[in-house]
Parts: C-alpha cells; sequence; structure tokens
C-alpha cells in the first residue's frame, strides 16, 4: 500500500509540474519564439501556426492537469461542494455589471484565491477554471480564449497554497496580515492574469506574419514590444482587476475564511471501518 | 435539428478555413457566410420552438466590425511598409512614426476578418448548441467533472434566486447597499447557505449510491504514459525549433498528443456507463458533415484538382487585386447548410411547453 | 427485514450519544412511522438503515444491523442504495440535473444498465409516481411536492425493497404535503415496498400506518407497536386524541373518523361557547391600515382590491392557498414590492413615502428562510449588526444602551445561554428565534412572521406561541401567515383569509376557520356546529371534567 502512494504522489507531481511549464512556455511563446528562431529558417510558416500551436499545447496540458485533478480520490463532499461553489462564484460574475467597478473589476477571484488556500491546490485549480467554464457555458461565451482563461485561473486557486508559508513566517493563521498576505496576492495576480491573457490574444490580434517581428530578436526586445501593446490596451484593465481582488479579499477575507475553516473542520474525513471489526466479521462469516 | 457533431464539423471546417487562406475576397465571402447562419439561425430559434444555447450579450455583428476597423488601422500605423502611401506620421512618434499604406490596412483587414470569422463561428455554435448537449460531450475519463459542471449549472437558478431573497432579508433590517463593504452581508450568507446545502446535496449523492471514486492507483499505469505524452511534447516543441522544418520536433509532438489522447480513452473505457438521450442523427446531419469535410479539403489538402494558388494572397509590396477561382465560392457556400437547415425545421428534444418557473414568493 | 441490535451511536465530537442500546425489528411490506422530538435521533436512526451513518457523518457506531441481511456498515452506502432508498427533507437539494427524464435515468446511466431497459424503467417510475405529465420540466420550475415525488423516483430507480424518507414533508404546504404522502402510501400498498418516514404532521398518516416508533428524547427508549398503543403512552397526540385522552374515552381515537364515532353526542350537550364573540375594545389603535390594495408581480395581478386592519396587541393569523399571495402581502406591507394601486398606513404614516430601512424599524419581518438573514459571528452579534444598520440611518443609540437591549431581548427570546453561539449551527427552532431577535431588535411595534412553522416539532411551536403571546401582552401587533391549522387554532386573536387577491374573510377564528375544510383545525371538524377550536375549548365548553363523566354514562 505504502509505497503504491509515494509512487502515486510523485506521478501527480510530475504531472503537475510539466503541465505548469509546457503551459507557461505557451503562454509565453509569443516572447521566446524570436529568440529562438534561426536567422536561415523562414519565419512565415512557424508565425502562423503559431496561435495554433499555443492553443494546441495549452489544450493539452488543461486536459491533462484536469484529469488529474478531478480522478484521484473524490468524494459525493468534494463534488457537491465544488459544485456549488462554482455556482456561487459564476453568479457572482454575472454581478459585474450590478457592482460598479471599472474595466477589469472582477469578483470572482476572492474565492477562487481563498478557497484554494484553505482547501488546497487541487480545489483551486478546480475552483479557477471551472467558474470560468461554467460562466462560458452560460453566457454563451465558448471559444478559442477559453483554455487560456481556464488554465490563468486555474492557476490563481492553485498557486493560493504558496502563501502558507508566508503567512506561518509572519505570525500565523487567524490574524489580520494572513488576510493582508492573500490580498496583495490576489492584487498581483489581477496583473499578471490580464498579462498572460493578453500574451494569449497577442498573436491572434495582431496576426501573424506582421512585419514588426524580426528573426533573432532577443526576449527581452520582444518583451519591449509586448509592453508597449501591454501598456495600449490592457494596463488599465488590469489595475482595476488587481485592485478589486486587493480590496475584496482585504474586505472580505476574515469573514469567507472563518466559514471555510469552521466547514472544513466539520465534514472533511473519511470513515474507515475500524480493522477490529472487519477481522471479527470475518472470523464470524 | 442539426446534431452536435455536425456543428462541430462545420466548426473545423470554418476555422481551417478562415485559417488556410489570406485572401480577401474568400475571407469575406465566409465572414459574410457566418453572419447569414447567425441570422437564420436565431430566426429559425424564435420561429420553431428549439431549444437553444445562450446568446452573447453584445451583437456580434458589432463587435467584427469593430475587431476589423481596429485590426487594419493597428496594422496600418504599425507595419510601415508597402508601396501605396495614404498619409505620413511624423517620424518621432515612437513605435508608430511613418508611412500609412493601403498596404498595411489590407493585411490588417485581413487579419480582422480572420479573427471575426473565429468569433461569429464560435457565437453562431454557442447559439446552436443547448448547454447539455455540450455537456454531453465530455468524455467519460472525466466523469467527475461533468458531474460538478451538471451540479453548477443545475443550480445556478437557485443561487440567482437566494441571492435575492438574501438582499430582501438584509434590506429589512436596515442594511444599504453603499460601498463595497455593503456586500458582506449578501455573499456570507450566500457561501454559508451554499456550504450547508454541499453537504445535503452530498447526503443525497451518497445515498444515491455515489462513492468515492478509486485513487488513481488502478490507472497507474496511464498516468505514467500521460507523464510520456508530455514529456515528449516539451522536447519535441523545443526540437522543432532547431531543424528548419522542425518535422522531427513535430512528429514527436504528435506522438506525445496522441500517447495522452489514446490513455484518456483507455481510463474511459473502464468506466462503464451507458446513454439514455443518444445523439440523434438524421440524413441532414450527414449532408452537413459531408459538406464540411469537402471545404476542408479544398482549403487545407491538396486533393482536389484546384488551383490552389487563389489561396494565398499578400497585399505586399504592392497591392493587387486578388485571384479568385469560382469553384471555391461555390464550395464554401455549401457552410451555409446548417443554418438554413435550422431556419427550416423544427424540434427539439424536449417538446413540451414550458411553464413559467414559479414564483415561490407567493 | 430491518433488525437493530443495542445499537449506540455517537457523532464525532461529542459526548452524549444520540442513540443508545435501541432495539428494533421492521417487517416487510409494512408502513412505519417514526416520531419523537428534534434531536431525539429519528435522523439518525434513519440514516443507519442505508450506511450514511456511519459513513457520511462519522462518529462511533456500536451494535448490530441487520438490513435485508446485509450490514450497512460493511457493504457503504453504496451496496445498499440497491435495497434502500432515501428521501431528505430538502426539496432543492436532492437533484444533479435539470430534466426530470434525466435525472430519473442519471443512477441507471452509472450502472450501465442498456438503453431499452433504461427506458422501460425510467417509463415504470414516470407511472408509478404519477409524474408522467412532468417528464420534460425542468426540476426548478416544479413545486416542492412534485420535487419530492421526483426524489422518490429517483430513489426507486434501482428497484429498492425499502424506502426511507427524513420528514419529507416538513417544507411543504399541506396540498403538496398530502401529495406526495398519498404517492409514499400507494407505494406501500401497490408494490409492498416497506416504508420507514419520520415525521411531525402526523394526523393524516396515521391511519395506514402499520408500526408506529416513537424515540425519546435521550435516544435510549423505544416506544413501538400499533398506533393506538402507542398514542396512549407518549404525549405527542393529534389533538382529537389529546382530547380522548383529557376525557378517558376508549378506545383512544386516532384519526378524525374514530374520533366521531368516539365522540358522537357530545355536541348537543355543550353548554357555553367556548369563545366569545369577537372583542374589539374601541379603544385599541390600528397600527395598519391597508385600504384597496393592488400589486403585481411581473404580469400577473397577485393582489386586487386587498383591505385589512391590524390592531395593536393582537394576533391576526392570515391563511390561504399555496400561491394565493400571502408573502406577496407581506412583502409590500413592508415595502419591498411597489403597489400598482391603494395605499398601506402605517402608524399614520403613508409607506410610500417611506423607505424600507425607515418601515422595518416599525415592523419586524421575518421571512420565510430566516437562514438568509444570518451571517454573524455570534447570536449576541447579529443583533447587534441590525442595531449598527440603523444608526446610521440616523437612530442614535449609545452603546450600554444597545447592550441593555440586546440583553432585554436575548432573555426574552429564551437565548441568553447561546449568546456567543454560531448562529448556524443552533437548532432550527433557536436560529429562527435568533432571526426574529434580529429584526425586532428595534422593538417594533408590528410583527409579520412568514411561514415561521416550517420544520419546527412541537417543543419549539410551543415555544415561539409563548413569545408571541409574551409579545401580544406588550402590546404589539403580530400577523402570522401560516398552513399550521392547529397552530392557528391555539394562538389566534383574529383570523383572515387571501383568496383571489383579496381577504374573504376576517373576523373570529371559530367563524373564520370553520369557512372551509381547508383552515378548520381537527377539533373544529369533530364538532362542526360549535365554536371549538382546541382540545381546551371542549373542555371547558363541556363544562368542565365533571360534567364530561355524566355525559359520557350512557
Amino acid at each position: 500500500m505504502y509505497p503504491d502512494k509515494k509512487s502515486n504522489n510523485l506521478i501527480s507531481i510530475l504531472i503537475y509540474c510539466l503541465t505548469t511549464l509546457i503551459g507557461l512556455l505557451a503562454f509565453t511563446y509569443p516572447l521566446i519564439f524570436p529568440a529562438f528562431n534561426q536567422p536561415d529558417n523562414n519565419p512565415i510558416p512557424r508565425l502562423a501556426e503559431m496561435p495554433l500551436m499555443m492553443t494546441l499545447l495549452l489544450g493539452i496540458c488543461l486536459i491533462v492537469l484536469l484529469y488529474e485533478v478531478q480522478g484521484q480520490s473524490v468524494d459525493a463532499k468534494l463534488i457537491a461542494l465544488l459544485g456549488l461553489l462554482v455556482s456561487i462564484n459564476a453568479a457572482l460574475r454575472f454581478l459585474e455589471v450590478a457592482i460598479p467597478g471599472p474595466g477589469g473589476f472582477s469578483p470572482i477571484f476572492f474565492l477562487i484565491v481563498l478557497t484554494g488556500y484553505v482547501f488546497g491546490g487541487r480545489f483551486g485549480f478546480l475552483m479557477g477554471s471551472m467558474t470560468i467554464l461554467i460562466s462560458a457555458l452560460l453566457t454563451g461565451g465558448i471559444g478559442p480564449w477559453l483554455p487560456g482563461q481556464m488554465f490563468a485561473a486555474g492557476w490563481v486557486g492553485m498557486s493560493a497554497p504558496l502563501c502558507r508559508p508566508v503567512v506561518r513566517i509572519i505570525g500565523g493563521e487567524g490574524r489580520f496580515r494572513e488576510v493582508i498576505v492573500l490580498a496583495v496576492f490576489g492584487g498581483v495576480w489581477g496583473f499578471l492574469y490580464g498579462a498572460l491573457l493578453n500574451l494569449w490574444s497577442w498573436p491572434y490580434i495582431t496576426g501573424p506574419a506582421n512585419q514588426y517581428w524580426e528573426q533573432g530578436i532577443s526576449w527581452l526586445d520582444t518583451l519591449n514590444r509586448y509592453s508597449i501593446y501591454y501598456l495600449v490596451t490592457s494596463l488599465l484593465w488590469d489595475l482595476a482587476r488587481a485592485a478589486g481582488n486587493f480590496l475584496f479579499i482585504l474586505l472580505f477575507g476574515e469573514p469567507v475564511l472563518r466559514a471555510l475553516r469552521r466547514f472544513r473542520s466539520k465534514f472533511s474525513f473519511q470513515y474507515e471501518i475500524p480493522q477490529a471489526d472487519l477481522a471479527a466479521e470475518n472470523s464470524q462469516g | 435539428m442539426v446534431n452536435t457533431w455536425s456543428w462541430i464539423f462545420w466548426l473545423g471546417a470554418v476555422l481551417i478555413g478562415l485559417w488556410s487562406t489570406r485572401n480577401p475576397v474568400y475571407l469575406g465571402l465566409i465572414f459574410f457566410i457566418l453572419i447569414i447562419v447567425w441570422h437564420l439561425v436565431k430566426t429559425g430559434i424564435e420561429k420553431e420552438n428549439f431549444e437553444a444555447g445562450p446568446p452573447v450579450p453584445i451583437s456580434p455583428l458589432k463587435i467584427s466590425l469593430l475587431i476589423i476597423l481596429f485590426s487594419a488601422v493597428f496594422n496600418g500605423l504599425i507595419s510601415q511598409y508597402g508601396k501605396t502611401v495614404i498619409f505620413t506620421l511624423p517620424a518621432w512618434i515612437t513605435y508608430l512614426g511613418g508611412p500609412f499604406t493601403l498596404e498595411g490596412l489590407v493585411f490588417g483587414t485581413i487579419n480582422g476578418l480572420i479573427l471575426s470569422g473565429i468569433l461569429l463561428a464560435f457565437f453562431v455554435v454557442n447559439l446552436a448548441l443547448p448547454v447539455h448537449s455540450l455537456v454531453r460531450l465530455i468524455p467519460p475519463a472525466f466523469d467527475n467533472l461533468a458531474v460538478i459542471i451538471s451540479i453548477a449549472i443545475t443550480f445556478m437558478p437557485n443561487t440567482i434566486r437566494q441571492l435575492d431573497q438574501i438582499r430582501e432579508s438584509q434590506a429589512i433590517r436596515g442594511h444599504r447597499v453603499r460601498g463595497l463593504r455593503d456586500w458582506i452581508p449578501l455573499v456570507m450568507p450566500l457561501l454559508v447557505g451554499g456550504l450547508e446545502k454541499a453537504i445535503g446535496l452530498a447526503e443525497a449523492m451518497t445515498a444515491r449510491g455515489f462513492t468515492h471514486s478509486e485513487p488513481n492507483g488502478s490507472n497507474k499505469n496511464l498516468r505514467i504514459s500521460q507523464v510520456f505524452g508530455l514529456a515528449l511534447i516539451f522536447s519535441g516543441w523545443l526540437l522543432q525549433f532547431i531543424s528548419s522544418s522542425g518535422t522531427f520536433g513535430k512528429g514527436m509532438i504528435g506522438l506525445g498528443l496522441g500517447l495522452i489522447i489514446f490513455s484518456l480513452w483507455i481510463i474511459g473505457r473502464r468506466t462503464p456507463r451507458s446513454i439514455y438521450r443518444p445523439e440523434k442523427w438524421n440524413g441532414y446531419d450527414f449532408g452537413v458533415i459531408l459538406i464540411s469535410i469537402i471545404v476542408i479539403s479544398v482549403y487545407w489538402l491538396p486533393l482536389l484538382h484546384l488551383d490552389r494558388r487563389s489561396l494565398f494572397y499578400n497585399p505586399y509590396p504592392a497591392m493587387t487585386f486578388p485571384a479568385v477561382d469560382p469553384m471555391v465560392i461555390f464550395i464554401t457556400l455549401g457552410l451555409l447548410a446548417p443554418g438554413i437547415l435550422i431556419r427550416f425545421q423544427g424540434g427539439s428534444e424536449y417538446s413540451s411547453v414550458e411553464p413559467k418557473p414559479e414564483d415561490d414568493h407567493f | 427485514m430491518i433488525t437493530f441490535r443495542e445499537v449506540s451511536y455517537s457523532y464525532p465530537g461529542t459526548e452524549k450519544p444520540a442513540l443508545k442500546d435501541i432495539n428494533l425489528d421492521i417487517q416487510p411490506g409494512t408502513f412505519n412511522l417514526v416520531i419523537g422530538v428534534s434531536g431525539s435521533g429519528k435522523s439518525t436512526l434513519l440514516r443507519c438503515v442505508n450506511g450514511l451513518v456511519p459513513h457520511f457523518s462519522g462518529g462511533v457506531l456500536s451494535g448490530d444491523i441487520r438490513v435485508v441481511g446485509l450490514d450497512p456498515v460493511q457493504a457503504t452506502p453504496k451496496v445498499m442504495s440497491q435495497h434502500v432508498g432515501f428521501i431528505f427533507q430538502d426539496p432543492e437539494y436532492q437533484f444533479i440535473l435539470d430534466r426530470v427524464e434525466d435525472e430519473l435515468a442519471f443512477t441507471l446511466e452509472n450502472i450501465a444498465m442498456p438503453p431499452e431497459k433504461m427506458h422501460t424503467r425510467v417509463e415504470y417510475l414516470l407511472e408509478l409516481l404519477e409524474i408522467e405529465p412532468l417528464r420534460n420540466r425542468r426540476i426548478n420550475s416544479l413545486s416542492g411536492g412534485e420535487r419530492q415525488r421526483v426524489a422518490i423516483g429517483t430513489a426507486l430507480s434501482l428497484k429498492p425493497e425499502i424506502l426511507v424518507l427524513d420528514e419529507p414533508t416538513s417544507q411543504l404546504d399541506p396540498q403538496s404535503a398530502w401529495q406526495v404522502l398519498k404517492a409514499i402510501k400507494n407505494l406501500n400498498q401497490k408494490t409492498g415496498l416497506t416504508i420507514l418516514i419520520a415525521e411531525h404532521r402526523i394526523e393524516r398518516l396515521l391511519q395506514f400506518t402499520d408500526n408506529l416508533i416513537y424515540i425519546n428524547q435521550n435516544g435510549d427508549r423505544l416506544i413501538t407497536g400499533s398506533a393506538r398503543q402507542v398514542l396512549e403512552q407518549i404525549e405527542l397526540v393529534p389533538p382529537v386524541t389529546a382530547l380522548a385522552k383529557a376525557l378517558q374515552i376508549k378506545p383512544l381515537p386516532v384519526t378524525l373518523e374514530e374520533a366521531r364515532n368516539s365522540f358522537s353526542g357530545f355536541q348537543e350537550k355543550a353548554s357555553t361557547p367556548a369563545h366569545p364573540p369577537e372583542k374589539v375594545s374601541p379603544d385599541r389603535d390600528k397600527l395598519i391600515t391597508i385600504t384597496d390594495l393592488q400589486v403585481s408581480l411581473g404580469k400577473s395581478q397577485v393582489l386586487k382590491h386587498l383591505n385589512l386592519d391590524i390592531f395593536q396587541g393582537e394576533i391576526l393569523v392570515l391563511m390561504g392557498a399555496n400561491g394565493s399571495g400571502k408573502t406577496t402581502l407581506l412583502r409590500s406591507i413592508v415595502g419591498l414590492i411597489p403597489l400598482a394601486q391603494g395605499n398601506i398606513i402605517i402608524k399614520g404614516k403613508d409607506a410610500n413615502k417611506l423607505k424600507v430601512s425607515e418601515i422595518c424599524l416599525q415592523i419586524g419581518y421575518l421571512p420565510q428562510d430566516p437562514n438568509t438573514l444570518l451571517f454573524a459571528d455570534s447570536v449576541e452579534e447579529e443583533l447587534m449588526v441590525t442595531l449598527r444598520n440603523h444608526q446610521e440611518t440616523g437612530d442614535p443609540e449609545n452603546p450600554e444602551k444597545a447592550q441593555r437591549s440586546i440583553q432585554k431581548a436575548l432573555s426574552q427570546l429564551g437565548l441568553e445561554n447561546l449568546s456567543h453561539q454560531y448562529p448556524r449551527d443552533l437548532s432550527v427552532g433557536q436560529r429562527q428565534r435568533t432571526a426574529l431577535g434580529a429584526v425586532t431588535i428595534t422593538r417594533p411595534e408590528v410583527v409579520l412572521l412568514d411561514e415561521p412553522t416550517r420544520g419546527l416539532d412541537y417543543t419549539a411551536k410551543e415555544t415561539l406561541v409563548a413569545l408571541l403571546q409574551e409579545w401580544r401582552s406588550d402590546g404589539t401587533a403580530v400577523l402570522l401567515v401560516t398552513h399550521d391549522v392547529e397552530l392557528a387554532a391555539r394562538v389566534a386573536d383574529r383570523a383572515a383569509i387571501l383568496e383571489g387577491g383579496r381577504i374573504t374573510e376576517c373576523g373570529s377564528p371559530s367563524v373564520v376557520m370553520r369557512s372551509s375544510d381547508l383552515f378548520a383545525p381537527q377539533i373544529a371538524r369533530l364538532f362542526p356546529d360549535t365554536d371549538w377550536l382546541i382540545p381546551e375549548d371542549v373542555i371547558s365548553g363541556l363544562g368542565g371534567s365533571e360534567q364530561v363523566d355524566k355525559i359520557k354514562a350512557p
């Protein structure tokens, strides 16, 4: 039993790492592509297939990672909990219109961060990706942007447990500083999310074989050009999102964390048939 | 009624068509076809008692035109290349200074057409396919996910109704929403209520035999093959940069992909389930699929004896009029098929008259 | 079919066992009704049958349980689900899919039943539960009773031998409840399905109960037997049985029909009417006057030309069929819905000119689901939240005064010992009183309660009644919307009926409640030509117990 569990965990870790790595590469493809390209190669067909490659790579990573997180020891409690929390979060997304907020101001991230933080990376990933999927399904928004959005939102939740050691260092749970750490985390992701999605749409929007691609330029140069693009298009949007996340977590963090922790302490356990009973049964039967 | 799979083939044909050509005439044609199909589907849904997916909240036509416009102008400003100059921006404006050319404009329009075509195609499929058809597509390896998705969709109206009730309950104890902080008394009962109801739902599911799915021990070997698949993809992707055509690298990617898909398929076969409402197929569905395959062949594969040169077009360095092959135009028109079918065929799987959901505030 | 031997169980983290040394035998094909106060271990007992206890709830279980020869603990709920179907209280949160037919097929799909067999089975279930016309409906659009019948359908999809139901009708109105109970009775009679059902509303079930099982407060004693045998030994009995017990009439009538036989001839011997005609003291203040009210929800006109007055120091009970607009009326009074026509005057002021936050200073409204109110960390804090809300609307309260109000309210509500508890962990009755505290902390002169008796057991109802009566003697006006006619009979000073969008009857309860069988308590239906509503009325109406002996003598 025991060595099996260890190898299982190893496989899980490998899958998490590989999918994250490939996913990141897929997102940053436009940045590193020119650097990789050799001067004597014809870049046009490569450029043309770039968005396609990105979608493909990202899609397959998403699929593998999704299978991984939902395949293992999932019981009715987890499924019901995720189902209902996702419906709440997706409903909150509809409120984006009701809450007066500029640009990318979005109420969906605070629950993703907080549930990922309390219940773990697996839960957080599912919470993020499924919120995006469900709201897309219900608003007719299925499209090629979906894998990118799902992956990025999933990462938000999956990376939330990274805050745990930070919180431990600065004084532990249950105090307001915990909320501050999470709020900053949410704010940073507000920007990151936008930046990633922008990278995603950049090749689509500017089109392949655009004249300002040059072969052999370093990734710093491309990053430079990307930053200009980013500034023009989405900085303000992402600023609104980052500020929103920060505020939401700052304001709602304490009561939400309390509620989630109360829930976790009451309901997360598995019932094991006591070994003594089993032995007694076997001897009688 | 057009089948889910027919729509998927149609979508594939449209996407491949958009991807394979840069000829603005063909692209414009596909664009117009999409607008027409959109319109047909919309009217068909209203008239023929169809079960449809949710419409997009924004007008697809407006968004498409916006995208084309933005793309055209943006590219005109950025590229600064081409013989036919329309006007020139002073050079001291970083990045944008330089000649604004017709070729740049046209190139940008082409990009815009492709992008908005992709969007429109997805909008149409979203509209034509009800949510449960899409959920049904989820492969058996992802059963747990499918249940989560079903639960989230099923309880969405409850959640919204619950939020309304909470708003009223808080109002009658003097609560008013003026700032962000005032959302706490609205979100918290919703969240805590959701957590409590989740336990009730889980209990009901357990009582119906829903069980603890086995930890992935039994599928260990298949997961290992997924790891290999990913590794292959990763290395293949790196490799394809090294060689000039990248075929070896691409081959590795393909192999990795195949491995992963195969493992998921096997895992799916291990969970036996049957389908209560299988997709219905009729002659029209096969027709749509056939048309889609023909379109794909024309645009992508050098199968039919067509002059494929008309597909490639480059406005640079000097703007020329694009070559047009009437055969391609004719075959592309086939993409109108599902729209026509939806507009003039009736019926849906659920053909009963829906009473309005009861307002339980009575 | 089901046996319990020396079964004891404690929930995780609790000292006191929920069940202690319980022994029970249930025969196949029988209809078994389980009764007992809340928290007595009814739910626990039921959940032992299919293994939810202990697999879902954790904790420590000892003793021996056999269900159709299996041990639920060893077999786990997955296996038991093939033999035991389980129905829960909440009609809303038992489904995964949205359409009736799909939901019925879901369990079958998961066991890979071949499609033709699935179709036959689904048709069978639709017919069995008489829900064939609902097959394509969205579950969200169904009424509570219809939903529970669909839930029963899904529970029976694997054709189990036993059906267990944990208070399946407590969230339903009487008509829907009767639909569901009838369906269960039919299942038992037509298919021989063994039924094990826990319920509070037992009057209608007693007539086809084979076996009545009573669990006491501590969960350590069971009284089982025929309905009559058990009711003789316990206090939790329907009104006609309580009356018979008080008058020592044998054999003990268990249903209204039996009571008619036992009490024949009593009616004529009545001396004085129980309820003097409605006393309207001329100097009682009119707190709320509603004139010619018209309210629409969406396209339909719910209330038309509605007139009603609410006086100081009275308990006015409002009844009406499901969907008649009672909740709409309450929401209009509090200002949550705009009025199409007519006006509502609250203590001399036109409600149209007031904001909701101003109105609720003077009117406390308890909504149907009090959980939508509660979100604070303690009971005390919950009351504090309301006070703070109102402070911001310009009502100055210094902190000590606030603390004193809170303490006073807590003691009146019987919650002093629970003031630091997390409200959502409390029992249904305690949670309701917390919610009541939250809406009445500003000491409003009018209190509106919307179906407060849902899910309450007898003791909790008594506590509520005492609270309402205390408020009434303080001069508060109480408008109580309820389906529970027995409770209404005990507590009403005046009664009104809402039908067709207007108040069709309003006045003395003994008259109003007799206007239709729907609203008449058991005693009223037993003695239609009197104005008795509750057993106490009968006894006093017959002139005390000495007189009764004379009447009983042949």
